[in-house]
């Protein structure tokens, strides 16, 4: 566990002297506060810009809810641009250490290849979710400052059924780092797939009892509806089961030796 | 510690590196595997390190597989690379836990370390803004730190000037004292310089296994080189006639004699000459330069 806890300090190092420990959050932040502002100042905007010639605003249109708004932060903001950048800022996790050899050094010492592999997961994955977290939040508080106030506890549960998917994504992206050499690749696979089982979301039940990506539909489901149902056990489970499955052939990958390029 | 390579064969896609390989290394040891570019040392280093694994037989230290004790290898790549944004000391820390080695140890070993690798001074300084020679001498540190008892180098002086080649050097005689080691490059000399012991490989293959008297034994052609002055030249024509005499070549001054046996024939010789009152410049056994018997060595055969 000693090794665990070296690597997992390395990591954080890394991030602050890199900054990215600042502006991954920044950029979350950022993606938080986009989905209320806008939503809450689009008519006025339209009415400013627009001129007034054929562009009527439904006075009649229903109030948006504080429970939409935050769903759509978190369908329409972090599952966009948000998990992309989320990949680009970890396309190299392993990659980088291949390519510079760092990563054959540092197993030739007394170094397993699970506790390399959980260190850099599990380090990465706290300070994404931290940053996911951060502008989930400041997404809440402009949103109950200009709609209404979200359900606590339906708040948090969506929030924690959120990151079961972030966790799929970063093992993902570790995966494929594991695996591809061009950063360019990395990040173009992991995008392709990752937004491809986000859009496939909705389209058939049974896809979405396995998909990762349908833990975001039963998070946005929280809010909106503010229950439920329990497929959600089902996503639960096929999330859990995917990411383990990124992370044993991550391992395999490693531990056969197959990362040198020669 | 002994280091046992046991027929070992490392195959690429297209192409086998390292074919049916076999050499041990006693304790205390200091081997230098030489060779020419693609030879295949540095897979074979690499499979003595457990960096990749041989594809037919085993490496072994001790009796026991490589990979459960390397806490007594230290390795040392062709290009030590580390992390950039990392202070010297924080390699070597890091480097260290990772050995097993424990915190309060640490801050004792690694100011001690570092003066003796000559970085003293450089603690706090940037990976990054290292030169070549400094980063070798931080992965010779490195590899040193947590007391291996085999050190395993991937040509330490290779990529070096002469500055740096020569304060690596100096701190491998240095701890050559202590451990053993194995060492890879393709310049004999440097091998010279530090090792007893040579083997030499060749298209993976191993064709040579000695020590630098035996080669240069081997590869004497029992010839002699005289130097003489102008008014000397008559004494040419007295051993052209000695029985012991093959052949004789002369340019310039330098009298180039064959004799059959270089060990008997050679004190014949001057004895022959001081009786003669030959007015002698110099007198040596010609031997092949290392780089000529290495030439030979890897091109003929």
């Amino acid at each position: 566990m000693n090794h665990f806890n070296v690597l997992v300090k390395k990591e954080f190092v890394q991030s602050v002297r890199e900054f990215k420990i600042i502006w991954l959050p920044l950029v979350f932040i950022f993606l938080g506060i986009t989905q209320p502002v806008v939503s809450y100042y689009l008519p006025l905007i339209l009415k400013a810009l627009g001129g007034g010639q054929g562009i009527t605003i439904d006075p009649n249109m229903a109030a948006q809810k504080g429970g939409e708004v935050l769903a759509s932060t978190l369908g329409s903001q972090f599952d966009q641009l948000g998990v992309m950048i989320i990949i680009v800022s970890m396309m190299g996790i392993i990659q980088s250490d291949k390519a510079n050899g760092m990563l054959a050094f540092i197993l030739t010492r007394p170094v397993t290849v699970i506790s390399y592999i959980s260190g850099k997961i599990i380090s990465n994955y706290l300070f994404i979710a931290c940053s996911v977290a951060l502008g989930y939040l400041v997404s809440y508080a402009y949103t109950s400052l200009l709609f209404t106030a979200v359900n606590f506890i339906d708040l948090l549960v969506a929030l924690l059924f959120y990151l079961v998917w972030i966790l799929f994504i970063v093992s993902f992206t570790t995966m494929i780092s594991t695996i591809f050499n061009s950063q360019g690749i990395i990040a173009l696979i992991s995008i392709v797939f990752l937004l491809a089982c986000r859009i496939m979301v909705g389209l058939s039940p049974v896809i979405d009892n396995i998909n990762p990506a349908s833990m975001s539909k039963h998070a946005m489901e929280l809010l909106i509806v503010g229950k439920t149902s329990m497929d959600v056990i089902w996503s639960l489970l096929a999330a859990f089961i995917f990411t383990a499955l990124t992370i044993f052939i991550t391992n395999a990958w490693i531990s056969k030796k197959k990362f040198h390029s020669e | 510690m002994k280091l046992e390579i046991k027929n070992v064969t490392k195959k690429f896609k297209n192409k086998i590196a390292v074919n049916n390989f076999s050499m041990e290394v006693e304790s205390g040891e200091c081997v230098g595997l030489i060779g020419p570019n693609g030879a295949g040392k540095s897979t074979l280093i690499k499979m003595i390190s457990d960096i990749i694994d041989p594809s037919i037989g085993e490496v072994l230290l001790d009796g026991k597989k490589i990979s459960k004790l390397k806490k007594e290898i230290g390795y040392l790549p062709q290009y030590p690379n580390f992390f950039h944004w990392m202070t010297a000391k924080e390699t070597l820390t890091f480097m260290g836990q990772l050995s097993g080695i424990k915190k309060e140890e640490l801050t004792r070993a690694i100011p001690e370390i570092m003066s003796k690798v000559g970085l003293k001074g450089e603690e706090n300084s940037k990976v990054r803004t290292f030169s070549g020679g400094m980063k070798q001498r931080l992965g010779i540190a490195q590899a040193l730190l947590h007391k291996p008892s085999l050190i395993v180098m991937d040509e330490p002086v290779s990529a070096l000037d002469p500055i740096g080649r020569r304060e690596v050097l100096n701190i491998i005689k240095e701890i050559k004292k202590e451990t053993t080691i194995l060492l890879s490059t393709h310049i004999l000399g440097d091998a010279e310089e530090i090792c007893e012991r040579f083997v030499v490989i060749k298209n993976g293959e191993k064709i040579e296994d000695t020590t630098m008297g035996e080669l240069l034994n081997k590869n004497s052609k029992n010839k002699i080189n005289v130097d003489i002055t102008a008014q000397s030249h008559d004494w040419i024509e007295v051993i052209k006639g000695l029985n012991y005499v093959k052949n004789v070549d002369v340019v310039g001054n330098t009298v180039k004699i064959e004799v059959d046996n270089i060990k008997s024939n050679k004190n014949m010789l001057l004895t022959n000459a001081l009786e003669h009152n030959v007015d002698l410049n110099r007198f040596e056994i010609a031997n092949d330069t290392l780089e000529e018997i290495f030439l030979k060595l890897v091109v003929e055969k």
